[in-house]
C-alpha cells in the first residue's frame, strides 16, 4: 500500500501523526510518503496509485498555508476527489475544503470551495467533547476539541452517524463528510488507534488485504475499555 | 458607585483572610474570589505597586517569578508576589489584596506576578505590568490551550503596547509575541550536547513563518528550542541582545554578556531548562537597572527551586517520586528523557493519570501521541506499571514506542501496582504522579518504600542508609 502524508511539518497536532505510526506497524510493508508544503502531491497523478491520503489537524494560521498551497493544484485537487481518491482528514483540516470559515470578530476568510459547507469559528470559546458515532456497523470513539463548527450548505452524506456528541455543528448527529472516497471528521487524535477496527476497515477499502491491526490485543482492549465508559449513561460527555 | 463597591469588596475580602486563618482553612483564591463576586473590576480600583513584572509561559513560569521575588528582594526591593497562590485572576487579586492595608494603602513598590497565559485578557485591562517575560510557548492541554500559536494570540490580543518585554530568542513562538512592542531577547549560545535536528515528537516551529520553506536550526535542544535559520530566505531566530556564552555544567559556570556589561555566574541548576530560567531572570533584572555586579551579588545568596523531587534510599534500592504533568506531552518528555538518560536498572510506576477526569468525564489522550514514550524504550528500564482506566492507553502508546511488552504491566487499581515491583537488586523505583494525582503519588511512594523494606528483609538484604533526601533535575 502507499499512504501520503500532506504537511506533516503542519498538520501534526494533537499526536494525530500516532495515527501514521501505527498504521505504519500494522502495515509494515507500506510505503509511506510525507509530502511537505512546497512538494507536488503525489496522489495528484493518477498512476501514482496512492491508496489513502491523509491530513490532520494544524493551526489556524497553517490553514491559511495550506489553503494557499492546494489553491495551486485546486483544478487536479478537484478531479482527485471526483475519481475516487481515498483521503482522511482530520480535524480542523476539513474546514480547509469547505466554502469559508467566519470568525465572529474577524469575518470571513475564504477556503476551497470542493465542498458545499462553511464553518463558523470562535476563538474565544473552545468546544471539547467525548464522542461515540458509528461507521457502517462499527462503533467509533474519540475526541473533540475545536474552536469551530460546520454548517451543511448543500448535500452529503456523513461519514460517521453520532451516537452521543455532536456532528459537524452541535444541532446536527451527522459527523463529517463523505462523498466518494474523501472523508473528513471533526474527531482530533489517535483515531486510528483508538479506532483499530475503523483503521482495518478504511485500509481494506483502500484494497489493503488481511491487516492486523499492531498490537491488536492490547489494542482492542483499550477500545472495548473506552466504548464501555463512554457509553455509560452517567459519563460526563462535554468539558 | 464603583469605589464604593470597591471599599466593600475589599473589607470582605480582607474579612475572608482572617476567617481562612481562623477555621485553618487554606484558600489561596478565595478573597480574590469573594472581591471579584461584590465587585467585578475591583482589579482596576485597587492600589499596585509602582513597578510590576509579569512572568508567562507555559514552562518555568513559577520557577522564574520565585526567583525574581526572591532576587528583588535581595536587591532591596518591598516585593509582591503570587508564589503561593494561584495565577489567575482571583489569584493575583488575592496577592494584591495581601499587598495593600485595609484603607488600601499600598505597602510594596514591586509586585512579581506569575500569570496564567490565556488569564491576559481579564487582567491586562487593569494589571498592566512594566515589564513582561514570556519563557516559552508550548504543547500543553489541549481542551484549555489548544495549541502555542493560541496562546500566543491570546497574549497579543490584550498585551499592552507600553509593556516591554523580555523574551525567549531561542523560542520562536514565545519571541515573536507582539512584535511593535519594546523588547529585548534572551537566549543560550551553542552549548555542548545540542542537537542539529529536533528528536522529539513536538516541534511546533517547522517551516519560516515567511517563505514556507522548513527551517533549518544551527543548535537545537528540545522540540522547537533552539536557534534556527531558514535555508531559502533572511528569516532567522532573533540575535541575543542578553546571552549565556560558554556554559560550563561540569564546573557550574556561564558567561552572560548583555547591556554592555560581561560577567561569569555561577549555574543555579545544571538543566538547560534552569540554565534558560536563570538567564531569563539576569536579564529581566537587567531591564530594571541593575548591574551585572549587583544581579551576580544577590544571586549568589540565591537558590533556585528547582524540579525537585524526593529519592529515599533503602539499603541497595531508592525509591523516587518525579512530578510527571499529566496531560502535558511537553513536560512528560522532558521527565521520561531524563529518567532514561540516568544510570542503573529501573522501574517506573506511571501514575499520573488525570484523577479528575476520571471522575468527571474521561482523560483525552492525544496527548500520549505527542510525547515521548519512546525515550522509556530503553533496556535499563525493566518494568513499568499502569493503572486503572488510561492504563490500557498508557500500555498500547509504549507498545508502540518500542517499549517490549513484557516490561509493561498493568492493574486495575492503583493500590496493587507496588506488588508488583520486582525489586531487582539495586533497584531504582521511580513513582511517577502528576498534578491531579498528588496524592496518589505520595502514597504509592510510602507504599513502595514499605514494600522494599520487607522485601529487603526478608532476602536478607541490609536496609541499612535509609535516608530520606533531595535530588534535582
Amino acid at each position: 500500500m502507499k499512504i501520503e502524508v500532506l504537511y506533516p511539518e503542519v498538520a501534526n497536532l494533537y499526536g494525530e501523526l500516532g495515527n501514521i505510526k501505527y498504521l505504519q506497524l500494522s502495515v509494515p510493508d507500506a510505503e509511506i510518503i510525507e509530502t511537505a508544503l512546497n512538494e507536488r502531491p503525489r496522489f495528484l497523478d493518477e498512476d501514482s496509485h496512492i491508496d489513502l491520503v491523509y491530513m490532520g489537524t494544524m493551526t489556524e494560521s497553517a490553514q491559511i498555508v495550506v489553503r494557499d498551497v492546494m489553491k495551486e493544484f485546486l483544478p487536479e485537487l478537484k478531479q482527485a476527489i471526483e475519481r475516487g481518491q481515498r483521503m482522511l482528514i482530520t480535524g480542523n483540516a476539513l474546514e480547509i475544503f469547505g466554502t469559508r470559515v467566519h470568525d465572529v470578530e474577524t469575518g470571513d476568510t475564504e477556503f476551497l470551495d470542493i465542498l458545499p459547507f462553511h464553518t463558523e469559528r470562535d476563538l474565544m470559546h473552545r468546544y471539547n467533547s467525548l464522542y461515540i458515532g458509528k461507521y457502517e456497523d462499527i462503533s467509533i470513539v474519540g475526541y473533540k476539541s475545536q474552536f469551530t463548527h460546520s454548517y451543511a450548505d448543500g448535500k452529503f452524506e456523513p461519514l460517521f452517524q453520532t451516537v452521543r456528541g455532536c456532528g459537524l455543528n452541535p444541532d446536527v448527529m451527522e459527523e463529517g463528510i463523505h462523498y466518494k472516497n474523501f472523508m473528513a471528521t471533526y474527531i482530533i487524535g489517535p483515531i486510528f488507534v483508538l479506532n483499530p477496527k475503523f483503521m482495518v476497515r478504511v485500509l481494506e477499502e483502500a484494497g489493503g488485504k488481511d491487516i492486523h491491526p499492531a498490537y491488536e490485543k492490547a489494542a482492542m482492549e483499550a477500545y472495548e475499555e473506552r466504548l464501555a465508559e463512554y457509553s455509560e449513561p452517567d459519563r460526563g460527555f462535554i468539558y | 458607585m464603583g469605589k464604593f463597591r470597591y471599599g466593600i469588596a475589599l473589607l470582605a475580602a480582607k474579612m475572608s483572610v482572617l476567617a481562612l486563618k481562623v477555621t485553618k482553612h487554606n484558600g489561596t483564591n478565595f478573597p480574590g474570589i469573594v472581591a471579584l463576586r461584590i465587585c467585578p473590576d475591583f482589579l482596576k480600583y485597587i492600589h499596585k505597586p509602582e513597578t510590576i513584572i509579569g512572568v508567562t509561559g507555559t514552562n518555568g513560569k513559577t520557577t522564574v517569578s520565585n526567583l525574581l521575588n526572591d532576587l528583588l528582594s535581595k536587591l532591596g526591593r518591598k516585593v509582591l508576589n503570587n508564589g503561593m497562590g494561584s495565577n489567575i485572576n482571583t489569584g493575583i487579586a488575592t496577592c494584591l489584596i495581601s499587598g495593600v492595608s485595609l484603607f488600601g494603602r499600598e505597602k510594596y513598590d514591586t509586585a512579581v506576578l506569575e500569570i496564567d497565559e490565556r488569564s491576559a485578557r481579564v487582567l491586562f485591562p487593569y494589571v498592566q505590568p512594566d515589564l513582561m517575560l514570556i519563557s516559552n510557548l508550548s504543547r500543553d492541554s489541549i481542551m484549555r490551550n489548544g495549541h502555542p500559536e493560541y496562546i500566543k494570540y491570546i497574549l497579543e490580543r490584550y498585551m499592552l503596547e507600553k509593556t516591554k518585554l523580555v523574551l525567549n530568542a531561542d523560542d520562536l513562538i514565545a519571541s515573536s509575541v507582539s512584535e511593535k512592542n519594546p523588547r529585548v531577547y534572551y537566549g543560550i549560545d551553542q552549548m555542548p550536547g545540542d542537537f542539529t535536528e529536533c528528536r522529539n515528537l513536538i516541534n511546533d516551529m517547522q517551516i519560516c513563518p515567511k517563505c514556507h520553506t522548513k527551517l533549518k536550526y544551527k543548535y537545537i535542544r528540545y522540540s522547537n528550542i533552539g536557534k534556527a535559520y531558514c535555508p531559502n530566505c533572511d528569516f532567522k531566530s532573533p540575535e541575543y541582545d542578553c546571552v549565556a556564552r560558554n556554559v560550563d555544567v561540569k564546573n557550574m559556570t556561564m558567561e552572560y554578556e548583555g547591556g554592555g556589561e560581561k560577567a561569569e555566574f555561577a549555574l543555579l541548576n545544571p538543566s538547560t531548562f534552569n540554565i534558560y530560567n536563570q538567564v531569563s531572570a539576569i536579564t529581566m533584572l537587567q531591564q530594571m537597572g541593575y548591574s551585572l555586579s549587583e544581579i551576580k551579588s544577590a544571586m549568589e545568596k540565591t537558590q533556585i527551586t528547582a524540579s525537585r523531587f524526593g529519592v529515599h534510599r533503602i539499603g541497595d534500592k531508592a525509591i523516587r517520586n518525579i512530578l510527571c504533568k499529566e496531560k502535558n506531552a511537553y513536560a512528560a518528555s522532558r521527565v521520561f528523557e531524563y529518567v532514561g538518560e540516568q544510570p542503573g536498572d529501573k522501574e517506573i510506576l506511571l501514575f499520573n493519570n488525570c484523577i479528575g477526569d476520571t471522575h468527571h468525564w474521561s482523560e483525552n489522550t492525544c496527548w500520549m501521541y505527542d510525547c515521548d514514550f519512546e525515550f522509556l524504550a530503553d533496556d535499563k528500564i525493566k518494568q513499568i506499571i499502569v493503572y486503572g482506566d488510561r492504563g490500557l492507553d498508557y500500555k498500547l502508546r509504549m507498545l508502540i514506542a518500542g517499549v517490549p511488552e513484557d516490561r509493561i504491566t498493568f492493574v486495575k487499581d492503583a493500590a496493587d501496582g507496588v506488588s508488583k515491583l520486582k525489586m531487582i537488586p539495586n533497584d531504582n523505583i521511580y513513582v511517577f504522579y502528576g498534578t491531579d494525582s498528588f496524592n496518589l503519588g505520595m502514597k504509592t511512594t510510602r507504599e513502595a518504600e514499605a514494600a522494599v523494606r520487607a522485601y529487603n528483609d526478608a532476602h536478607g538484604i541490609s536496609s541499612v542508609n535509609d535516608e530520606n533526601n533531595e535530588e534535582e533535575a
